[in-house]
C-alpha cells in the first residue's frame, strides 16, 4: 500500500517545519500566536486535501484567514450586542 | 448406482484417485468419494513458441491433451488464440505447469494455479458444507453431483459435525505443558505428555474412536501438532491425524509480512486432508467471528474451511472473483499484466487520494446522530459499475467522474460488481434481519458472526482493486472508488446542511450531525431518505448519542483528532474510538478502569448532568490507585503486550519491548516481527520483566508509579472534555484531596472556544 503522494497531513507538517527558523527567531508571545495560526489551518485539512491544489500552502494561508475572519465576525457580533445601537 | 444426499466436507486432489470428495451423508456416514475432473490451463504467445511448447508437452511421460482454442481475458473483449492443455488428473497439474513455466518463461499463462475447490465450485456450484445430491457408481465414484443449497441463503444449517478439541494445559510459549486436554462430544480426556508412548497410543485410539470432522486446537499450528508428529516419528507410533490414509500432512512455513502500515506474523500451518484442522490461535480473526464466521467465509468464497480460517480476507475476495471469471469463461492470468497508465502531475494530485477525513469540532455535543453509508466502497463499485475492465472504457452509456475526468462503462456489469452484488445483498438482508430480531434471540450470534465475516471481505475488496499483485486489480478503478466516495460524502454533507443540520464530523463513510430539537431516531429519517435519494447509496442510522465527546490531540488542545472520541447511545451502549481502552498495548487493568469510568458517566442522560457523576468517577480512580499501591491489582492485568515491529538488532533505542525481547532471547526464546512480546514494568533496571521468562516477576518490583501515571493519563482522556486537565487531575488524585469545587476551578482556565456549542 504505497502512496505516490504524501498525505495532506504530511504536507502540512512539512510546511510547518519549513518555518521552524522563522518561528525560532520570533518572541515567545509571537511564537504562540503563530502556533494558533497553524492550528487554525489544521482544522481544514480535509478541505485542503479535497482541493488538491498544486501549492498547498496557499490553501493553508486561506484556511488561516478563514478562521481569523470567523473570529472577527464573532467579536463583531459580541460588540454589537454589547454596545447600544448608534444612530449614525 | 446409489443416490445419496449429504453435506460437502472437503475436496482435494489425490495422486491416484484424481479428485477426492468427502461427503457427510444424511445417515451420518462420512463417505470418501472419487471424481474424475480433468483440468485445463492455457498458454498464449507467439505461434512459433506455442508450437515448441506443443512439442515439449507431447514428449512428457504422461502427455496432456492439447488443442487450439480461442478465449478472452478481462481486458480484451475480442477472443484470441491460446493453447489449451488438459490434464486428466489435477494432482499432476501443478508439477507439469512448473516444468512448462520454467521451460517457457516468456509465454503468458492462464488458469494455471487455481485451487481445485474453486474449479469444482465454478462447475457444480459447490461450497464447503453445501448440501449435495450425488449418484455413486461402484468403486465409490461420483457419476453425477447436484448442489441443493445456495451460498446466498441466510439460514443454512450447519450439519452435525464431530468436533474434537485438543489443547495443552498451559501456553507452550510461556511454560512447558505437561498434559493434553481433549474433549469430543460428551467425553473428555487428560493425557500426560510424558512419557510419550502411552500418550501417543491413547491419542491415536481417541482419534480413531471419535473420527472427528474438525480438529480444533490451540497452538496446534505453532506447537502442538508439530510436537506430536515429532514424537510419533521418534516412537514409531503413527498418529491418524489425517482422515485420508496414505497422504502426507501439508506444512506451511511461518512468515512475517508488512501490510496496511503494520507488520503481521503468521504462524506455520498444518493442514489435514479429509478432516479440518483449525488452530484458534493462528486462525485469522478467530476472535472476531469464531467458527460460525469461518463457515460463512467458506460458503461465500468456496475455499476449503481450514484454508479460509487461515488466509486473509483478500484471498477470499480473490477466490470469489476467480469463480466469477471461470463461470463467465474469462481467462484468469497467472500474473497480473496491467500497469498504471501515465498521468500528468495534476491528474495524479487529484486522483491519489483516499476518503475524506474531517477534523471534528472538539468538545462535548448532545443529541448527535451518527449516520453511515452501508458498505460504502463496495456499494459504490456495484452502483457505478466500477471494475478494472469498465474504468476508462468509452461507451454511449459511460458515466463521467468529473474529478478524475475518467469515464466508467455502464452497459455490461463488470467482474467486480458481479462478484460483489450477491454478497452486498446478503449483507443488507442480514442487517435488516438483525435489526428485527429481539436481543435474546439465539440466531443473533450467528448473524453477527456472518456480518463480521462479510465485512472483512467487503473491506478488502476495495484494497484489492489497488493492490499491485491482485490479478484483477487496477489502480484507476481503485481511484475511481475513492473519487466517488468523496463526491458522495460531500453530497451527504450538502444535504444535511440544506436541511438545517450542523455537521460535527465526517469520516470517509460516516457523518455526525445534530439539529436543535431532534433527538429521536425517527427525527433523522427524512435526512436519511434525502441523502439516499441524492447519492443513490444505502445509508443507515448507526444511532443517536445522548452525548459524544470529540477529543483534541495530546500535543495541542486546539488541534482535533479525526478518530478519537467516545459517547453514549440512547440505549446506554458506549462507543469509543482511538482511546486507551481500544489500544492493544494498554494493560487490562487500565483499559478496564477507563471503561468503568465511561460506564459511570454513561448514566448521564444529558451532557449537563455529567458533572453529577464526577464524584463517583473520582472515588473509582482513588480505589484503583490504592489497589495498585497495595499490590491488589493482579499481575496478569498489568501485562503490557506490544507487537514487535522488527528483530532485536534492528531496534535502535532500547525500548521496553526491545528490553523484554532481549530477556527472552537470553534464554533462547525467539519472537518474530509481528508477534507480541508481553512484559510488566518493574522498578529500577532494566525496567521490564518479560512475562514468558521461566521465573515469575516479583510482585514487589512492579513499577507502581509508572502504572499510576498510565492510569491518570487514561483517566484524563475521559475527563478532558469535561474540563479537567491532566495536571489538575494528577494533583488532586495524588494529594488525595478531591474537593469537587476545586476541580471545577480548573475549568475557568479553559479557552473561550472550548464551549459546548460549535463555533458559528
Amino acid at each position: 500500500m504505497g502512496r505516490t503522494l504524501p498525505s495532506i497531513t504530511q504536507v502540512f507538517l512539512q510546511e510547518q517545519e519549513s518555518f521552524a527558523r522563522f518561528r525560532r527567531a520570533l518572541r515567545r508571545s509571537d511564537q504562540l500566536a503563530l502556533d494558533d495560526l497553524f492550528a487554525a489551518a489544521h482544522q481544514h485539512l480535509a478541505a485542503a486535501a479535497y482541493a488538491a491544489h498544486a501549492l498547498p500552502f496557499e490553501v493553508f494561508l486561506l484556511a488561516m484567514l478563514l478562521e481569523e475572519h470567523k473570529e472577527v465576525l464573532r467579536l463583531r457580533r459580541l460588540l454589537e450586542s454589547a454596545l447600544p445601537a448608534s444612530d449614525d | 448406482m446409489i443416490e445419496r444426499t449429504g453435506w460437502l466436507l472437503d475436496i482435494y486432489t489425490h495422486p491416484q484417485d484424481g479428485v477426492v470428495v468427502w461427503l457427510l451423508d444424511e445417515d451420518g456416514t462420512r463417505r470418501r468419494l472419487r471424481q474424475t475432473l480433468p483440468v485445463i490451463f492455457f498458454a498464449a504467445g507467439p505461434p512459433e513458441r506455442l508450437r515448441l511448447l506443443w512439442r515439449f508437452l507431447g514428449e512428457q511421460p504422461q502427455p496432456p491433451q492439447l488443442s487450439r482454442a480461442e478465449r478472452r481475458d478481462l481486458f480484451n473483449p475480442e477472443p484470441f488464440p491460446v493453447l489449451a492443455i488438459q490434464v486428466e488428473n489435477p494432482a499432476t497439474q501443478p508439477l507439469l505447469f512448473n516444468r512448462v513455466a520454467a521451460a517457457f518463461p516468456d509465454l503468458v499463462y492462464y488458469d494455471a494455479d487455481l485451487p481445485i475447490s474453486l474449479r469444482h465450485a465454478a462447475l457444480y456450484g459447490t461450497f464447503p458444507l453445501a448440501r449435495c445430491q450425488v449418484a455413486i457408481d461402484e468403486g465409490e465414484k461420483i457419476a453425477s453431483l447436484f448442489t441443493l443449497d445456495s451460498p446466498w441463503e441466510l439460514d443454512l444449517p450447519v450439519p452435525p459435525l464431530r468436533i474434537l478439541s485438543l489443547e495443552p494445559d498451559v501456553d507452550p510459549f510461556h511454560a512447558t505443558p505437561c498434559y493434553l486436554n481433549i474433549t469430543c462430544q460428551r467425553s473428555s480426556y487428560r493425557l500426560a505428555l510424558s512419557p510419550p508412548r502411552p500418550m501417543l497410543v491413547n491419542l491415536s485410539a481417541i482419534l480413531q474412536r471419535h473420527d472427528p470432522d474438525l480438529l480444533l486446537t490451540t497452538w496446534g499450528d505453532t506447537w502442538l501438532l508439530p510436537r506430536l508428529l515429532e514424537l510419533s516419528e521418534q516412537n514409531n507410533i503413527p498418529l491418524p491425524l489425517n482422515r485420508e490414509t496414505g497422504l502426507g500432512i501439508a506444512y506451511r512455513k511461518e512468515r512475517s509480512y508488512f501490510t496496511y502500515g503494520q507488520i503481521i506474523y503468521r504462524g506455520g500451518q498444518i493442514l489435514l486432508s479429509g478432516r479440518w484442522h483449525i488452530d484458534a490461535h493462528n486462525a485469522m480473526l478467530f476472535h472476531d467471528y469464531g467458527m460460525e464466521g469461518i463457515f460463512e467465509l467458506a460458503r461465500v468464497t468456496a475455499l476449503p474451511v481450514q484454508t479460509v480460517a487461515r488466509v486473509s480476507p483478500g484471498s477470499g475476495i480473490s477466490a470469489m472473483q476467480m469463480q466469477t471469471a471461470l463461470r463467465q469463461g474469462i481467462l484468469i492470468p497467472w500474473h497480473k499484466q496491467q500497469s498504471e497508465s501515465p498521468k500528468t502531475a495534476l491528474e495524479l494530485m487529484r486522483a491519489d487520494h483516499g476518503g475524506l477525513v474531517y477534523q471534528p469540532l472538539i468538545g462535548l455535543h448532545q443529541d448527535v446522530a451518527e449516520i453511515d453509508f452501508i458498505s460504502m466502497y463496495p456499494s459504490i463499485m456495484v452502483r457505478f459499475n466500477i471494475s478494472p475492465e469498465t474504468v476508462g472504457q468509452e461507451s454511449p452509456t459511460a458515466e463521467l467522474i468529473p474529478e478524475l475526468a475518467l469515464v466508467v462503462e455502464q452497459e455490461h456489469p463488470g467482474l467486480v460488481p458481479r462478484t460483489l452484488a450477491p454478497l452486498l445483498k446478503k449483507r443488507l438482508a442480514l442487517k435488516r434481519r438483525l435489526a428485527d430480531l429481539p436481543a435474546w434471540h439465539p440466531r443473533r450470534t450467528s448473524y453477527k458472526a456472518y456480518a463480521s465475516a462479510h465485512k472483512w471481505l467487503l473491506v478488502t475488496c476495495f484494497g484489492y482493486l489497488g493492490y499491485k499483485n491482485a490479478r484483477f486489480g487496477r489502480i484507476e478503478a481503485h481511484e475511481a472508488v475513492t473519487a466517488f466516495g468523496r463526491e458522495v460524502l460531500l453530497r451527504a454533507k450538502e444535504t444535511a446542511e440544506d436541511m438545517g443540520f450542523t455537521v460535527l464530523h465526517m469520516y470517509v463513510d460516516g457523518l455526525w450531525v445534530k439539529k436543535e430539537g431532534l433527538c429521536q431516531p425517527a427525527d433523522f429519517q427524512p435526512l436519511l431518505a434525502e441523502i439516499a435519494g441524492r447519492t443513490g447509496l444505502p445509508i443507515a442510522l448507526e444511532g443517536v448519542y445522548r452525548w459524544v465527546a470529540f477529543l483534541s490531540s495530546r500535543q495541542n488542545e486546539r488541534v482535533p483528532v479525526a478518530n478519537r472520541y467516545f459517547g453514549v447511545f440512547q440505549d446506554g451502549s458506549l462507543k469509543m474510538r482511538g482511546i486507551e481502552t481500544r489500544r492493544r498495548d494498554t494493560p487490562r487493568f487500565i483499559a478496564e478502569t477507563q471503561e468503568q469510568m465511561l460506564l459511570c458517566l454513561g448514566q448521564a442522560e444529558r451532557a449537563c448532568e455529567l458533572e453529577l457523576y464526577l464524584p463517583q468517577v473520582f472515588s473509582l480512580l482513588r480505589r484503583q490507585i490504592a489497589a495498585l499501591r497495595n499490590g491488589k491489582a493482579p499481575l496478569q492485568h498489568l501485562l503490557v503486550s506490544q507487537k514487535l515491529s522488527r528483530t532485536l538488532p534492528e531496534y535502535r533505542s532500547p525500548s521496553p519491548a526491545a528490553r523484554a525481547l532481549q530477556q527472552l532471547q537470553n534464554i533462547q526464546k525467539t519472537l518474530k516481527p509481528g508477534q507480541c512480546v508481553r512484559f510488566i514494568y518493574t522498578r529500577g533496571e532494566p525496567g521490564v520483566h518479560a512475562w514468558d521468562l521461566p521465573e515469575p516477576p516479583d510482585p514487589d518490583c512492579v513499577d507502581v508509579q509508572r502504572y499510576t501515571n498510565l492510569l491518570i493519563r487514561a483517566a484524563s482522556t475521559i475527563l478532558q472534555p469535561l474540563g479537567v486537565s491532566e495536571t489538575a487531575l494528577r494533583d488532586r488524585l495524588l494529594a488525595g484531596l478531591i474537593a469537587q469545587e476545586n476541580l471545577f476551578e480548573t475549568r475557568s482556565t479553559l479557552p473561550a472556544w472550548h464551549s459546548l456549542q460549535p463555533p458559528a
